[in-house]
């Protein structure tokens, strides 16, 4: 359990290579893939507000005071349900892909760190990442069941 | 319409502003905000909050991960925790009455306004504990003259509990429980300031998001209003990041306190109202 004070020169030569690697894709793949679904996500949230002020402004404002009323407290629609409504152009369903493309943005993170654990043959790491990564999806299940 | 639009858009920008400046984030500020100025009932308010709050986290984090502050060993471990408060929080948030989560929020905005007024640089460990050790969760930061500087990590079954009251608090109440883990790590972990500050925003969007998650597989996200407020609450928070730096912050510090003591006062009275 206690780390040995001093460190071998290989494993010095290692334990750089291994910082290097963590620094690449931290500094590099991360904010880029970050970024990007940030972008679409908020390109998507645009588009159906966007509609949704063309298409059916009455119908937002009913929805915002049955919101505020408390009528409205939960509305769920099936992933294929959400597409196929997103893409024949439903203002609401555009605007939920958009938000739950927004909440892909800390799921690729933890993939991200994941597979770089898996790199480094970190099996704690890929451990507590996996448990990270199964805890999100449990999130959904729990919340598709409650 | 556009009014409503244009008015939600405008509270988001606001909270995400200040929350941005604060350091506190934006759901500490868009909640009271929605629930007291837009009328939104709580519940609907956390679910709005928990997709901004990962919206900002994200848009912040790309700045924080490139500056080389984050202890990504440290976030990971922690994360354990938090998913798992964040998560069982978002969950029992649909089972609780309103009055509670006003309550709880109260309680969360009184330990906000302390962590401002007390936060301070800890002395830095040159050694991390048994564990922490094993686990290598010690990093190194730049000091005045541009040197490396080791520091060492203590405590992480004690911090990993607290991070798991954020979690909980974060999934109950849309808020990232930002001062919560900068605590933690602070003042169990003995991790130094900024460092705690850049891994606690990197842990940020994680919680919030596994709260988000449950709300969508639930469908309580309101988009109709969580879209305006996730854009509003970004923006405000890029523009708070830029002007940042050159903000007096430790005049402003005050400011910010004052704030959260009224809010923590309205929730509370709210929630008494609602017993």
């Amino acid at each position: 359990m206690v780390e040995p004070q001093e460190k071998t020169l290989e494993e010095l030569h290692q334990s750089e290579a291994v910082l290097e690697e963590e620094d690449r894709i931290l500094r590099v793949w991360t904010p880029v893939l970050l970024r990007s679904i940030l972008i679409v996500s908020a390109i998507v949230l645009v588009i159906g507000l966007f509609k949704m002020a063309a298409q059916s402004p009455n119908a937002y404002v009913g929805r915002f005071r049955r919101i505020q009323s408390g009528e409205v407290t939960q509305q769920y629609e099936s992933f294929q349900v959400l597409i196929s409504r997103s893409l024949s152009g439903h203002p609401h369903s555009i605007v939920i892909l958009g938000l739950m493309l927004l909440t892909l943005v800390p799921l690729a993170r933890v993939a991200f760190c994941f597979f770089l654990f898996i790199r480094e043959r970190d099996g704690i790491f890929v451990l507590f990442t996996a448990y990270v990564l199964t805890g999100l999806v449990a999130g959904v299940i729990l919340g598709r069941i409650g | 319409m556009l009014s409503i639009l244009g008015w939600l858009f405008a509270l988001a920008v606001g909270a995400g502003f200040v929350g941005s400046l604060s350091g506190l984030g934006g759901g500490v500020f868009i909640v009271p905000g929605l629930v007291l100025l837009a009328h939104v009932p709580m519940y609907a308010a956390v679910g709005a909050s928990l997709i901004s709050v990962v919206a900002t986290s994200a848009g912040a984090s790309v700045a924080f991960v490139r500056d080389g502050w984050t202890n990504l060993r440290v976030a990971m471990v922690l994360e354990c925790a938090t998913v798992t408060g964040a998560v069982s929080g978002a969950y029992l948030a649909g089972y609780l009455p309103p009055w509670v989560l006003e309550l709880l929020f109260a309680v969360m905005m009184l330990q906000s306004a302390y962590f401002s007024l007390t936060k301070q640089d800890t002395e830095l460990l040159s050694e991390s504990d048994k564990l922490c050790s094993w686990l290598r969760l010690g990093g190194e930061i730049p000091d005045a003259g541009g040197q490396s500087l080791h520091y060492g990590v203590a405590n992480i079954p004690g911090g990993a509990a607290l991070m798991v009251l954020a979690g909980i608090m974060s999934g109950l109440l849309g808020i990232g429980s930002g001062a919560l883990k900068v605590m933690a790590m602070d003042y169990l972990m003995r991790l130094p300031l900024k460092v705690s500050s850049a891994t606690s925003n990197f842990m940020i969007g994680v919680t919030a998001g596994a709260g988000a998650l449950v709300f969508l597989a639930r469908g309580a996200v309101p988009g109709a209003i969580a879209a305006p407020v996730a854009l509003g609450v970004t923006g405000g928070a890029l523009v708070g990041s830029r002007i940042l730096p050159y903000a007096n912050v430790r005049a402003l510090r005050m400011m910010f306190v004052v704030i959260l003591v009224l809010i923590a006062v309205e929730m509370g009275w709210r929630a008494m109202s609602g017993l």
